[in-house]
């Protein structure tokens, strides 16, 4: 068990907006409308509000959990199921941290590929990305979440992109609303969470959090712009793409930037996959963090020893991933995996703590 | 045994004084006598060093006259400011480089009296040249630590402005001040000048540039981590403020720390005009260095590789303007960009008036001659020609380096990976910048920390009754500027 970091490495409660919200937005706002669109139709901003409300709560649990147990999940672990088999959970954790890695790199590079150099090889961009995330790791937790906060400011602008398509938007395409059977908006709801999922790096970065009771409503404020953020991305394409042609459409946030239009500029597509570098590459780092970190508390192994070989062999993971149908199969496994992370394992070890902490009580 | 006895000259020559004086003696101006044939003393001093009025009116004059027997009998008749007597050899070494005139007694034990008759060439105070304000003091440092001093101190005039003198060099002996208000200055700030400076291991010590680069956080930075100024109007403000001064001794410059980067976009001229004037003026200087590092790349990233972001008019113009030329964009730039470099090299290292002919040959003459001569587009030459401009918008000098540097790897990646390459550089460039700290202070600072307190004169410059708070991010130990109370303008209704 490692001692608790020291004042000078954390940083300040409010950044957890920044992180929370950060973590939750990712390369899947390209593409994530299309996914719930196909579960509850033009009623699938109604599945956006029910998953942001969950995961509200998800949330909070979360962070019961590393209150109580005042340090990371890992120590948590450890206290609640023992060395070896809270040390399991762990390893299990920091490798799904990885998997999501691969995940999103990918994602990311086939966005890249499809929208701006088909030529471009996975490998190659693999490389540059590392790069970056190796830069920021390098830094330290402090420099990582600065990069959250600035991937804040870089959303907005683009969000705001998003008011183009209104122009030709035909808002009876929302009603009547509640067409779709309440189990096909849960479905969706479902698709959803998964979306949400990235907030479980706070079970790392909590003891980096000054003061951390106090970030709780800082996070759950991130959520809450999250949940706009996400409002807004599946409203726009409902109400400007007919029902079956969002259907067909992959990236229905890109596809709706080419409407974009300045004196200057168009095809704002090209800037738009360009500036999301800033909203991915946060997502990546805090996972690559969290994850050596965890190994860190299980091996006392140095992270910054650690980096390089996990970016090699996250490189080497995504080039075997050759084309879209293999992302988006590797992609529905991993959101399976992510969805009982969020809605099994929190929960459940929110339970087992809350009642191994009456039982050494009543004893 | 008589001989013995007696610590004649043989003796005396052994000891380190006498060594001392034998070392200097191989100098031409070191001047060295007996001052009266019968007399017991003698007289040394570097010729070049001290000031001979002092020497023929306040010492050898009073010394000739009369007939003393001791050392300090001469030191209460000599009216001038410092005077000591002394044994220690390595005081008297320095204070013999310093110019003080050595006076001592051949038969007596070894200890010297020591005038201070120093004279230190120095040029008169002058308009500053790299900060040149329209409105405002149009003093600037000289190269005397002594004087400089005295510029801040009557800007300053409490006893809690303090001056620590360092020597630092182990050739040069520069004397080195660290100036700071006690009681606003963080001491921990203070320390970690004082301690970064005493441990520089170096033979000379020039300029302030070298300490800049010597106890920055990051040595290996392109972005200076110390802010240099050769104002001594902006260097009180800043002490004001709660940070710390480093001033050298034939420097005429001082730095200033700890530092954000926002504050190299600051101008003094932005507090010297009204408040709005100056913050959209700030402003339009970090449009500026934005632009100027970015505009070049971006024409690269967009004619290589997504002309479809261009709308088809302006297209028009750039294809009939780039239509012919035999080059493919980052080429272009590149010469582009290297042939203003040149300019902007050769231009500083030639004396001014040729240095306006280098301008108006290289940026008129060989620009028209480029696009006539089909080699470059035009639009590029306007980019490229803006951009050269922004980046002289700075006000601190040593960031306008920084911009110029950092403006070819962007090309590099825009050439690599368009759009997405410059993304990539400035991801790498705002790591860079998150990690760089300032005496151990967030660079990025109030950005990130985000620091709404101190945004208040960051990006913006709001008015002074607004300044309230100095900024947190040294963490001056005293805050408050001004004591707030409400104003009445503001309850007053209209027409009342």
């Amino acid at each position: 068990m490692l001692p608790l970091p020291s004042e000078d490495k954390k940083v300040s409660p409010y950044l957890a907006f920044y992180i929370v919200h950060s973590m939750q937005l990712g390369v899947v706002v390209f593409s994530f409308a299309r996914t719930i669109v196909k579960e509850a139709g033009h009623d699938a901003w109604i599945s956006v509000l029910i998953a942001g409300a969950a995961i509200h709560l998800i949330l909070w649990m979360t962070y019961q959990i590393v209150i109580k147990g005042n340090n990371d999940i890992t120590v948590i672990h450890r206290e609640l199921f023992g060395k070896w088999l809270g040390g399991l959970l762990t390893l299990l954790l920091a490798t799904y941290l990885m998997v999501i890695f691969v995940v999103i790199m990918r994602a990311y590079i086939e966005v890249i590929q499809v929208w701006m150099f088909p030529e471009l090889q996975t490998w190659y961009m693999g490389i540059l990305l590392s790069i970056l995330v190796y830069l920021y790791v390098m830094g330290g937790f402090r420099v990582i979440v600065g990069l959250c906060l600035l991937s804040f400011f870089f959303t907005i602008p683009l969000l705001l992109s998003l008011l183009f398509p209104l122009a030709n938007a035909q808002f009876s395409y929302l009603l009547p609303v509640m067409e779709h059977s309440t189990i096909e908006i849960l479905e969706g709801t479902k698709q959803m969470a998964i979306i949400f999922s990235g907030f479980e790096v706070i079970l790392f970065c909590y003891p980096f959090i000054k003061q951390g009771q106090r970030s709780h409503k800082w996070a759950q404020f991130g959520t809450a712009f999250t949940t706009f953020v996400y409002l807004a991305a599946t409203m726009v394409p409902i109400v400007y793409f007919s029902e079956g042609q969002l259907e067909k459409t992959i990236w229905p946030t890109l596809t709706l930037w080419k409407i974009v239009d300045f004196p200057f500029l168009e095809r704002f597509e090209y800037v738009g996959v360009s500036i999301w570098l800033f909203v991915m590459l946060p997502n990546l780092c805090l996972y690559l963090w969290a994850a050596t970190r965890a190994l860190k508390q299980l091996f006392s192994i140095q992270q910054r020893k650690m980096v390089m070989p996990l970016l090699f062999l996250t490189v080497f993971a995504s080039t075997l991933i050759e084309n879209g149908i293999q992302i988006r199969q590797f992609n529905t496994f991993v959101d399976w995996i992510s969805f009982y992370i969020v809605f099994a394992y929190v929960p459940f070890v929110y339970l087992y703590q809350l009642i191994s902490k009456k039982m050494r009580r009543s004893e | 045994m008589i001989k013995r006895n007696r610590p004649g000259p043989v003796a005396f020559k052994r000891s380190d004084v006498g060594k001392l004086i034998s070392q200097c003696s191989e100098s031409a101006d070191f001047m060295s006598f007996k001052l009266d044939e019968d007399s017991p003393f003698y007289i040394s001093y570097f010729q070049t060093l001290v000031d001979q009025n002092i020497v023929h009116q306040d010492v050898l004059s009073i010394l000739k006259g009369s007939k003393f027997t001791s050392l300090e009998e001469i030191k209460d008749a000599v009216h001038v400011e410092n005077i000591m007597l002394t044994t220690d050899v390595s005081s008297i070494q320095q204070r013999v480089m310093l110019g003080n005139i050595l006076i001592y007694k051949q038969e007596a034990q070894p200890s010297c009296l020591l005038i201070s008759a120093s004279k230190m060439e120095k040029r008169q105070i002058s308009i500053p040249e790299t900060e040149y304000s329209v409105v405002g003091p149009k003093e600037a440092f000289v190269e005397s630590l002594d004087t400089n001093i005295n510029l801040i101190r009557k800007r300053i005039p409490i006893p809690d402005f303090q001056v620590k003198e360092l020597t630092v060099g182990k050739l040069s002996k520069t004397r080195v001040a660290v100036a700071y208000i006690k009681g606003i200055a963080d001491e921990e700030n203070v320390n970690t000048v004082i301690q970064r400076i005493n441990d520089i291991n170096y033979d000379q010590l020039i300029d302030t540039s070298f300490i800049s680069q010597m106890i920055a956080d990051n040595g290996n930075s392109p972005f200076p981590q110390l802010v240099d100024t050769e104002r001594p109007d902006r260097t009180a403000s800043v002490l004001m403020e709660g940070k710390v001064a480093i001033l050298v001794d034939g420097s005429p410059s001082a730095l200033t720390g700890p530092t954000a980067l926002v504050e190299f976009f600051s101008a003094y001229e932005d507090y010297l005009i009204v408040w709005s004037l100056g913050s959209v003026f700030r402003l339009i200087r970090l449009f500026a260095v934005t632009f100027s590092v970015l505009s070049t790349p971006l024409y690269v990233a967009i004619l290589t590789y997504h002309y479809e972001v261009i709308p088809q008019d302006l297209l028009t113009a750039l294809v009939s303007s780039r239509g012919g030329i035999p080059f493919p964009p980052i080429l272009e730039a590149i010469v582009l960009e290297l042939t203003i470099e040149l300019l902007r090299e050769a231009g500083a290292r030639l004396p001014t008036k040729v240095g306006q002919t280098i301008g108006i040959v290289g940026g008129i003459v060989i620009g028209t001659a480029a696009v006539q001569a089909g080699l470059t587009s035009n639009v590029l030459l306007i980019v490229v020609a803006l951009s050269a401009l922004a980046s002289f918008t700075t006000p601190v000098y040593q960031v306008s380096n920084a911009i110029r540097l950092i403006r070819f790897p962007f090309l590099l990646f825009a050439q690599l990976l368009g759009l997405l390459g410059v993304a990539v550089c400035s991801a790498m460039v705002l790591a860079h910048l998150f990690k760089l700290t300032s005496l151990g202070r967030p660079f990025l600072e109030p950005v990130y920390p985000l620091r709404l307190t101190d945004m208040k004169d960051a990006l913006v410059r709001l008015p002074f009754n607004r300044q309230a708070t100095r900024p947190l991010f040294m963490h001056p130990q005293n805050v408050l500027k001004l004591q707030q109370h409400s104003s009445q303008k503001d309850s007053k209704d209209i027409d009342e």
